[in-house]
């Protein structure tokens, strides 16, 4: 009971119920005719097979029989004794078979045919081929024959056609068991055939049941869902009693258009009460159009005038507030044209005048006593006037246009422009005059506004150009580290020129990253601004001043000065100066100080001790005459590097004298070289003379001093001594003298700065070679002051060459 | 007798130096340059190393720290002997690891006697 109410309540449940029961009675009954089919081949199959044992082992009996005739024949025709033998030989074989075919016996038909057989072999193996075989070979032929013609022969034929007949039977029996195989077969496959027409009519009765219960009710659900879609009335007619899922679609479905036609008439209600609705709207939105349009026309002459006051209060260009001021003030009083025009200067400004029609008002403007009425009445006054013919356009009637004149005053007192504005065939409204005249002063207060940025942006141009000109770079930090002001110096030192203006605003976090940068070490530098820009004492104790140097290598100071404005601080000012040569100037005395110590104290020392032992000791007379010796050497050194500082001195100060003569180099050189000969003997000294003239005109004396000292180097900084050459020849109208060593050379960076004063190459390798870096600065002096040159070419580690180029003396030439 | 490095580069002053100690029974052990005198350093004991600031290889401050810092010889009291008299140098010279620092020109006997003084106070605390 239970499953019957479950399938009643779901269309699907049964569906499936009656799909599976169709299935599995299907699949049973076609299982039980496959199989009895099956077994019905079996059977037939192993009959058949049956029969076809036997009638083969029939056939081998009659061949055996047949072959131990033929045997049997041969041998009394040929007395073969082989042949003999082979037909005694069937017999076994015979009772062989004869044996499984008994094993085979199913009727009497074969016991019968059996019997025989036996019989007929007994007869013809045992009794009768004996006997005939002993008189055939006892040469007794008759007997053989009496025995053939006495009935053997005949029953040998019998035996045979027994065999036949048994087979022939064997075959009957195999065709009746096929025909009876067909025959079942036939019935089988009629009854498949019925089966399945059967289980046809059960489908259509399924398929049938199906379509009334689902297919129709929802092609019903399908036209009444149609007909509500197209907005008219349907009912779905399903059985009240139905519980399945189709009873409970219509129930709901029915519920669905209730539901839908309830909101139907509720929509229909709400419409109308829209429609009236919108009636109503319509008729206030055609009057908010009629307050919009006017509120347009008010918003246009509104837009116009903050745009005049929005130029007016922010552009210091004259021309674009001219401009501005008569484009934004036609829509404003509703002009077709107009023009605002300068009294004292050419400046102006129109709009729909031709160039023609300005220059006519501006050379009226004089004459036409606008300007003596404006200047008395000091307030905007209208005229009216007959078109001109221009101006009438095709119209042939009269015309009037309304032409507005409004004064602009500079603060208020002198009159510097006039605005002029024409309207045609509309009067202008004397109530707006007032509004009129207000805008004008506001241009006018823009004028004056222009006037003062232009004086201020002169005077600002003034301060500027002044600040360029100073050598210190300046700029001016506000309080929260804004730049203020900067000076074109200060944006050359910082690498900046470009962007001068930019600079003007710049962040402290912009222009100081752009100062780290630039400066080496920038830390402190940057924490010294920090401070200064935040400091607020008006009188600060300690002077304000921080020393940096850039990449560049340049040394600058940096001072600053708060600016104040009573005890309000407006910003920091810095100045920073370049004292890279101050700084070197200082460098140099340090180092020559530095220089002139040791070189000095050194044989000074040795002066010194050495008198202090001769003074307090007993020393013998040949270690006093060593020590005094000693004293005297060290002393000439002194006199030799206390010769040297005045004898730079006197050269930079002008007050070297030379006695110059005609003076032949080469034997100048030669006892150059032979004096440094004594000083070293790890060196060699050669002086080649490659042709030409050695005379020159100069002092002999100084001109060996500035040789001994270059050939002195060659000696003194090639320690691990070597060849030093000097080569002279004439070139171009000079005396060349390379001075050539291979030495310790001198390093890239130290060529430029050789020559220069107390400049010596700082190296661990020279620290051993003194010297006041003198000697080449007095060579250079001395050359120089003779006409010539020295330059100086070298390989670091390898050696220098130096070359001194002096003019080849000419007899005629006046040296006195 | 008590053994003294000299490292000094002018040879007039080292004669001057050694013929003022050697009057004292001192034997003085002479070096060129700084690199002379830190070979010398590596193979012997000295009771003095009296050393030159400005010399060619390695300065006399050099010669120092490499004593001090890299333990040769590292507890020998050293005298610095400069013509670079200004403070500056006395106190770099100090801060490296000298013990006393005496300025060119000098003299020879107050040389002997700071010398003497050294190395009997050496002596005294050993």
């Amino acid at each position: 009971m239970k499953k019957i109410q479950f399938n009643k309540n779901s269309i699907v449940r049964r569906y499936i119920f009656l799909m599976g029961v169709f299935i599995g009675a299907f699949l049973l009954l076609a299982g039980i005719l496959l199989y009895s089919f099956y077994e019905l081949n079996e059977e037939y199959t192993s009959k058949n097979s049956q029969l076809e044992d036997k009638e083969r082992l029939v056939q081998r009996m009659e061949e055996a029989f047949i072959k131990a005739f033929m045997d049997v024949r041969g041998y009394f025709a040929y007395n073969t004794e082989s042949l003999k033998k082979k037909a005694l030989e069937q017999d076994p074989v015979i009772m062989d078979y004869m044996n499984q075919l008994s094993a085979m016996e199913e009727s009497y038909k074969d016991q019968a045919f059996l019997e025989q057989v036996e019989d007929f072999r007994k007869y013809y193996f045992i009794e009768t081929l004996p006997v005939t075989l002993e008189e055939y070979e006892n040469g007794n032929i008759e007997a053989v024959r009496a025995t053939a013609n006495g009935g053997a022969t005949k029953k040998i034929e019998a035996i045979m056609a027994d065999i036949d007949e048994y087979n022939d039977a064997i075959n009957d029996q195999i065709d009746a068991n096929f025909i009876e195989l067909k025959k079942i077969q036939s019935y089988v496959q009629i009854a498949f055939v019925v089966f399945v027409l059967v289980f046809l009519i059960v489908l259509l009765r399924i398929t049938r049941l199906m379509f009334s219960e689902i297919a129709k009710p929802l092609a019903g659900f399908a036209a009444a869902a149609n007909e509500i879609a197209y907005g008219r009335d349907a009912v779905i007619e399903v059985d009240k009693d139905r519980n399945d899922e189709l009873g409970v679609l219509s129930v709901a479905f029915n519920r669905m258009i209730e539901g839908i036609q309830e909101n139907e008439q509720n929509l229909l209600a709400q419409n109308e009460e829209l429609v009236a609705q919108q009636d109503e709207l319509h008729a206030q939105q055609l009057e908010l159009q009629e307050a919009l349009e006017f509120v347009k026309n008010n918003e246009q002459k509104l837009s116009s005038r903050n745009e005049l006051i929005n130029k007016l209060a922010n552009s210091l260009d004259k021309q674009e507030v001219l401009e501005s001021a008569v484009l934004n003030m036609c829509p404003i009083i509703g002009a077709e044209k107009g023009i605002i025009a300068f009294i004292d200067e050419p400046s102006y400004a129109s709009y729909g005048i031709s160039p023609g029609g300005v220059k006519q008002f501006r050379g009226n403007l004089l004459f036409s006593g606008v300007i003596d009425r404006l200047q008395v009445e000091r307030k905007p006054f209208a005229m009216k006037r007959q078109c001109a013919e221009d101006e009438k356009g095709y119209h042939s009637e009269y015309l009037f246009s309304y032409d507005l004149y409004i004064p602009i005053f500079l603060s208020g007192k002198k009159l510097i422009a006039i605005m002029a504005f024409t309207r045609y065939d509309s009067p202008f409204d004397g109530r707006l005059m007032e509004e009129y005249e207000a805008l004008a002063k506001n241009v006018g207060i823009a004028m004056d506004k222009i006037n003062l940025y232009q004086k201020s942006e002169e005077a600002r141009r003034l301060n500027q150009d002044i600040l360029d000109t100073i050598q210190e770079g300046v700029q001016l930090v506000s309080g929260d580290g804004e730049i203020l002001l900067v000076n074109k110096k200060f944006c050359e030192l910082f690498g900046c020129p470009e962007k001068l203006h930019d600079m003007d605003g710049c962040s402290w976090d912009e222009w100081t990253a752009l100062l780290e940068g630039t400066i080496e070490e920038a830390g402190d530098f940057i924490d010294f601004l920090k401070s200064e820009v935040a400091s607020q004492e008006k009188y600060p104790a300690n002077e304000r001043q921080f020393t940096y140097r850039n990449k560049a290598g340049k040394v600058f100071k940096v001072y600053c000065e708060g600016l104040f404005d009573g005890n309000t601080k407006l910003g920091t000012i810095f100045v920073h100066r370049n004292i890279t040569k101050e700084f070197e100037v200082d460098r140099i005395k340090s180092e020559f100080v530095s220089t002139v110590s040791h070189e000095l104290r050194t044989p000074l020392a040795s002066i010194l001790g050495f008198t202090e032992l001769i003074l307090t000791r007993e020393l013998k007379p040949e270690r006093q005459k060593k020590y005094l010796s000693t004293i005297h050497n060290e002393a000439g050194r002194l006199t030799a590097l206390i010769n040297d500082f005045l004898d730079i001195q006197r050269m930079e100060s002008g007050k070297q004298g030379y006695e110059k003569i005609q003076v032949e180099m080469l034997p100048v050189i030669n006892k150059v070289i032979e004096l440094q000969k004594v000083q070293s003997d790890r060196h060699e000294l050669t002086l080649k003379f490659l042709g030409g003239s050695d005379v020159v005109i100069g002092d002999a004396g100084k001109l060996e001093q500035a040789l001994t000292n270059l050939v002195h180097n060659a000696i003194k900084y090639s320690p691990e001594g070597g060849k030093v050459s000097v080569i002279v020849f004439e070139k171009d109208g000079m005396v060349r003298m390379e001075i050539q060593d291979e030495g310790l050379g001198i390093p890239p960076e130290a060529i430029d700065k050789l020559f220069e004063k107390f400049y010596r190459v700082d190296n661990s390798d020279r620290r051993s070679i003194g010297g006041t870096g003198l000697g080449l600065a007095i060579v250079k002096e001395i050359i120089h002051d003779h006409g010539g040159e020295i330059s100086v070419k070298s390989q670091f580690g390898k050696g220098s060459t130096f070359t001194i180029s002096l003019p080849v003396s000419d007899s005629q030439t006046d040296f006195g | 007798m008590k053994r003294i490095l000299l490292a000094e580069d002018e040879e007039i002053l080292r004669m001057l130096i050694i013929d003022t100690l050697e009057e004292e029974d001192y034997q003085v052990i002479e070096a060129g340059d700084g690199q002379e005198a830190l070979d010398l350093l590596m193979v012997e004991k000295y009771d003095l190393i009296v050393l030159d600031y400005m010399m060619p290889a390695y300065s006399g401050l050099e010669v120092i720290v490499k004593i001090r810092q890299e333990g040769i010889n590292k507890d020998v009291p050293i005298m610095m002997l400069s013509a670079k008299s200004q403070l500056s140098e006395q106190e770099k010279a100090i801060a490296a690891g000298a013990d006393y620092f005496m300025a060119k020109p000098f003299s020879p006997l107050e040389l002997l006697g700071k010398v003497r003084d050294i190395l009997n106070e050496k002596n005294t605390i050993q």
